[in-house]
């Protein structure tokens, strides 16, 4: 029996993003429903409208930091209670690719009729203290596998296959910066990027402090408060809306099927996993990568970029250093990868720029940066073996 | 504040017998009664076909085997290992248990000749009395 494809009359109608902070001066919860309140609003829509809501609502920290609801982290239950809705549904997305985890919820929720308006939020803290630092003094579970040998945080983790990938197919440092240097041009002219009007020189790269080699500073995104929210709903409902209709048009995910010290794999697990998500996306939406205008590929680590260029076949396995090269990913005149300044140029957000270019390209809101053809958008997160993609389409099935 | 300490891995019931092997300075690894699988870390059902915990042996290994890759730590996120900085850890891929990977610490410097392939041992470096963690270093040749 062929597969059913999934539904593809939903749409996102209203966003906001709040203020992108290195620490905010207030709680996140507090952001989180201003933030919620202010999408409603662009939706069109009125608070009692939501009647579903859903988030990933992972701390992405590593340095024991409690996960408190309304402070660290902002589940979907605790925007509900706090927006003082009973809703019909709330549910969160478990593992990671968090926000395309949660846009699919949103899908299945409005294609079920579970609920008819679904607001996706996603909030990340910058919680206080040295985000990945740990005290530590017994190595539990996952962690007897590397804390006893000073292994920790993922800037160490995303090392490891990273540097695979570069003694493997003879890639050096500095190619990377090509991509960093990229999505830094496109970031600093984003008004709500974190590094806005700080672009960096590949010299800035190659000078960057090392954090674990072959990863530096300038690799790996920077922990900020900030919250995004979205409002989707089916897309005969959207059609009376005030903002042109933003379809979901397919997905796909990675799954692992190693077992391994937790978020250590290797890069042919990455590339393998990251090809099941491809085949996925593809098959899921009847799209192909030449119908992709607007490809955002997740850049929390710099090497991700890597990878979901190649397990999306934009080039070969191994080839993506070299095809980087010479203005390739140059958003003008180029494939452009980095146009939403990705997390290395707006911050930790867990695919929230990558969302919101595709959002802001395919409703035709991305004012001076919108693109001339914007009807296909691609937006990943995380690492393509375990993460997610989701297809944004400007016409509905 | 007393001086900091490193972590000791704390042993569960799936892989303590890992740990007392290893205490004697034996790299013993997981093995799948049932089929033959290895698995590193430890697991509870074998993913290739689903036995429980019961039916797992660990089972001696050499220790010898490749270096696939390597990361030199320039920062430390554990305090007690800020001393350390900088320093090598290694993944090795192992002879006689395909689909393993030991992740662990090298005795070797960040100036040595590390490269992809290369041939690596299994050394052990005891933390306390009765906890000894596994070790990889570069062998000559």
């Amino acid at each position: 029996m062929p597969r059913r494809r999934p539904n593809r009359d939903v749409a996102i109608v209203g966003y906001a993003l709040s203020p992108i902070e290195r620490r905010a001066s207030r709680p996140l919860g507090v952001i989180a429903v201003e933030t919620a309140l202010a999408a409603i609003r662009d939706a069109g829509l009125a608070v009692g409208d939501i009647d579903g809501f859903t988030t990933g609502a992972v701390l992405p920290a590593a340095g024991g930091q409690a996960a408190i609801d309304g402070a660290s982290i902002v589940t979907a239950q605790w925007m509900a209670e706090h927006l003082g809705i009973r809703s019909r549904w709330a549910s969160g997305f478990q593992g990671y690719g968090q926000l395309p985890g949660s846009v699919v919820l949103a899908v299945n929720a409005i294609a079920s009729g579970s609920a008819d308006y679904v607001l996706v939020h996603r909030a990340l803290a910058n919680p206080p203290g040295r985000y990945h630092e740990n005290p530590m003094t017994e190595a539990t579970g996952h962690a007897q596998w590397t804390a006893p040998h000073g292994l920790w945080g993922p800037p160490a983790q995303i090392a490891l296959p990273y540097n695979e990938y570069l003694q493997r197919y003879g890639a050096t440092r500095e190619e990377m910066a090509a991509v960093v240097v990229e999505l830094r041009r496109n970031a600093a002219a984003i008004p709500w990027a974190y590094w806005t009007g700080k672009p960096i020189t590949v010299d800035d790269y190659l000078s960057a402090r090392m954090i674990a080699d072959p990863i530096c500073i300038l690799d790996c995104d920077i922990p900020v408060d900030g919250v995004a929210a979205f409002v989707l709903t089916s897309g005969e409902r959207a059609r009376d809306l005030p903002h042109r209709p933003v379809y979901v048009g397919g997905f796909g995910f990675g799954s692992p099927t190693a077992t391994r010290t937790a978020t250590v794999w290797t890069l042919d697990e990455i590339m393998e996993g990251g090809r099941f998500a491809a085949e996925q996306l593809w098959a899921s939406s009847g799209l192909t990568r030449e119908d992709v205008d607007v490809p955002q590929l997740y850049d929390g680590f710099s090497p991700l970029v890597y990878f979901w260029l190649e397990v999306l076949g934009y080039c070969g396995i191994g080839e993506a250093h070299d095809f980087v090269q010479g203005g390739t990913i140059r958003t003008e005149g180029g494939i452009p990868i980095a146009s939403g300044g990705g997390a290395l140029g707006n911050g930790r957000l867990h695919g929230v720029p990558q969302m919101l270019e595709c959002y802001l390209q395919l409703s035709r809101r991305a004012g001076a940066r919108q693109l001339d053809r914007a009807d296909v958008a691609l937006a990943c997160h995380s690492s393509p073996h375990y993460g997610g993609a989701v297809l944004y389409t400007s016409e509905p099935n | 504040m007393g001086p900091l300490v490193k972590p000791l891995p704390s042993p569960d019931a799936r892989t303590a017998p890992f740990w007392a092997a290893a205490a004697r300075h034996v790299l013993a690894l997981q093995r799948c009664d049932a089929c033959g699988r290895f698995a590193h870390p430890p697991v509870i059902v074998c993913p290739s076909c689903h036995s429980g915990l019961a039916s797992f042996s660990f089972v001696p290994v050499s220790g010898f085997g490749v270096l696939r890759t390597w990361t030199i730590m320039r920062d430390a996120f554990l305090p007690a290992f800020r001393a350390d900085v900088p320093w090598v850890i290694g993944e090795a891929e192992l002879d006689g248990a395909p689909g393993v990977r030991l992740l662990a610490r090298m005795a070797d410097p960040p100036d040595a000749p590390l490269r992809y392939g290369a041939p690596v041992e299994t050394q052990f470096e005891d933390l306390a009395p009765g906890v000894a963690i596994p070790v990889l270093a570069l062998r000559e040749g």
